[in-house]
């Protein structure tokens, strides 16, 4: 059994969460962007996670029998929500259309804050996670002390 | 042979099993030492990389560096701990009336 196993899988949710971290504040940034590459306005970014995927090596497959369905969490994908976008009414605003409204990128500030509060939550439970698992090892090698 | 084996995750599993089961019977204590001397070793140059890395400014996560930190200081107690038990033994057997 690897000695670090656990380590490392605290590791790939620290990074993951970090990911997740940088699409909030990139979301949070583009709140109000109403001009991209693909022409409309932005749209707000989600990202998929699931659990990481080892490579099938052989020393992998002799050493992690067991726990081969453990290897922690990596972002999948990072899709875009396809929920509606807000129309503004606004006819100085210079991307409006005929009508005199402005689409703004469908970004809930709050529910954007929600969702950062929650990745530094688990962000710091990972921290305590890894924590635990090296005072263990440590416990360990003081067997026969 | 072996690599022929890492080749085909999806083959016969047991039949995997088998001879790496033998080849580790066969390594001894000394060599599973040294084995351990070389990981720990890379663990801590693996340590010293992320902090350089992350001193010269470059994009490394600050949790990268402490977990690369934390696994070679764990590894070095491993070491001294490894130490202290093999001269203990030493001590015992040096102890014995002849």
């Amino acid at each position: 059994m690897d000695l670090y196993k656990a380590l490392k899988i605290s590791g790939t949710s620290l990074n993951t969460q970090r990911t997740v971290m940088n699409i909030i504040s990139t979301n949070v940034a583009n709140a109000q962007t109403t001009r991209t590459e693909e022409g409309g306005p932005y749209r707000r970014k989600i990202a998929v996670l699931g659990p990481a995927e080892a490579p099938a090596d052989f020393s992998r497959i002799f050493a992690g029998r067991m726990e081969m369905g453990l290897e922690g969490v990596e972002v999948k994908e990072i899709v875009a929500d396809l929920s509606d976008l807000v129309a503004q009414y606004d006819p100085q605003h210079p991307d409006a259309d005929e009508r005199g409204y402005v689409t703004l990128p469908n970004v809930n500030i709050l529910e954007e804050m929600v969702q950062l509060m929650s990745a530094a939550r688990n962000y710091e439970a990972s921290v305590t996670a890894f924590n635990s698992a090296k005072n263990m090892i440590l416990k360990a090698l003081e067997i026969g002390r | 042979m072996n690599p022929i084996y890492g080749l085909n995750p999806t083959g016969d599993r047991r039949s995997s099993m088998e001879p790496v089961g033998r080849r580790e019977e066969a390594a001894g204590f000394k060599e599973s030492l040294a084995q351990t001397v070389r990981e720990i070793d890379g663990l801590q140059k693996e340590a010293n990389q992320a902090i350089e890395t992350m001193a010269a400014g470059e994009p490394k996560d600050v949790h990268e560096v402490m977990i690369a930190m934390e696994k070679a200081g764990i590894s070095l107690r491993l070491m001294v701990q490894v130490r202290n038990k093999i001269i203990t033994a030493y001590e015992e057997i040096m102890r014995l009336q002849v």
